[in-house]
């Protein structure tokens, strides 16, 4: 609608009575909820393909409604919708643009268990080689590294993915004892230097 | 079901009590009483005391200052009697409460010291909404049946 015609509806809706709106149908009687503006923020949507579980949510979450439960093989992400502000921070904060924010607004829960009131997603974890602890979803684990070859200097791609397959699959602990390992560990260069 | 049931269930009279919290769904559930969504057309009319009420709508987080309040004025409603919470508060404590570590001055949503029978979560939610929610509470108040049966204690 241009702006002259809105002004217009402005002026005119000055002289109409005041009405009652049809319950689901609202101004117009044809359409369902015709009331509720575009872009009305209601409850959030994950698309459970895309979410690899990497916390940014939870870390954002301004009612405290995101948590994070891990139980060994699995993470659940989870919204507990009776905590959820509709702040949509989570949907910024997204790297992989999992989450979203639907127009659905109206529904009612009878009981706080009920399995309405939340928005889960289950995520498989990878277990570390050396010490057997769950420590990352192998989505995330597969996402990050596409990632960082995506963005890495090409001067030190070789070096760094070398290094990747000899720590992949260890947790951040059993990485730092391996470290010594790397090519890419400063006790080199450092050597080098000294020579 | 007795004529005195079947006529509560066409007109059931709401207490509304604001807990704490923020304002923003006592402003919308008077919105939604209003003439403009109208919930009169469901019978439903604002009573000034709980004595006369036959469902109790809850807006925000309970103040631990207010726990008292909350019991007496759920006592003080007649059998059968439903209980509505709006808004995020009233459903899960939303921004106010935390669990560790502990609010000093609020204990959190009003689930934790009376039944409540219907959530309607939002913040705050729209007023269709909360006429949604009241009208699950109409259909949970005739499923209670009678007010000659008393809860046994």
């Amino acid at each position: 609608m241009s702006v002259p015609a809105k002004i217009l509806k402005q002026v005119l809706s000055r002289y109409s009575s005041p009405m009652t709106l049809k319950y689901p149908s609202g101004v117009d009687p044809s359409k369902k909820y015709s009331q509720i503006p575009e872009g009305l923020r209601g409850v959030p949507e994950r698309d459970a393909e895309k979410c690899v579980g990497c916390r940014a949510c939870f870390m954002v979450c301004s009612g405290r409604a995101t948590r994070i439960i891990d139980l060994g093989d699995k993470r659940t992400v989870s919204i507990f919708l009776f905590r959820c502000t509709y702040c949509a921070h989570c949907q910024e904060s997204c790297p992989e643009e999992a989450l979203k924010m639907t127009s659905k607004f109206e529904f009612t829960i009878g009981e706080r268990e009920d399995k309405g009131a939340y928005v889960d997603t289950d995520l498989e974890m990878l277990r570390c080689k050396s010490c057997n602890t769950a420590f990352l979803p192998k989505k995330m684990e597969k996402r990050v590294f596409e990632r960082l070859q995506e963005k890495m200097n090409p001067l030190v791609k070789e070096v760094v993915l070398s290094d990747y397959k000899k720590l992949e699959g260890y947790c951040p602990e059993c990485r730092r004892a391996r470290s010594t390992n790397f090519d890419t560990h400063t006790k080199k260069w450092l050597w080098l230097e000294v020579k | 079901m007795g004529i005195i049931d079947r006529a509560r269930v066409y007109s059931p009279w709401l207490y509304h009590l604001h807990c704490g919290g923020c304002n923003g769904c006592d402003i919308e559930t008077l919105a939604a009483l209003a003439p403009r969504f109208d919930a009169e057309r469901f019978g439903i009319q604002l009573v000034a005391s709980p004595r006369h009420a036959d469902i109790l709508v809850t807006t925000g987080c309970v103040p631990k200052q207010f726990i008292p309040m909350v019991k007496r004025v759920y006592e003080q409603v007649p059998e059968p009697k439903v209980v509505v919470a709006i808004g995020g508060c009233a459903c899960g404590g939303s921004l106010f409460y935390e669990e560790e570590p502990e609010n000093y001055a609020i204990l959190g949503s009003p689930d934790l010291m009376i039944p409540v029978d219907v959530y309607v979560p939002g913040c705050a939610p729209k007023p269709e909404q909360i006429i949604n929610g009241i009208v699950q509470g109409i259909l949970k108040l005739a499923a209670k049946g009678s007010s000659r049966k008393r809860r046994e204690v």
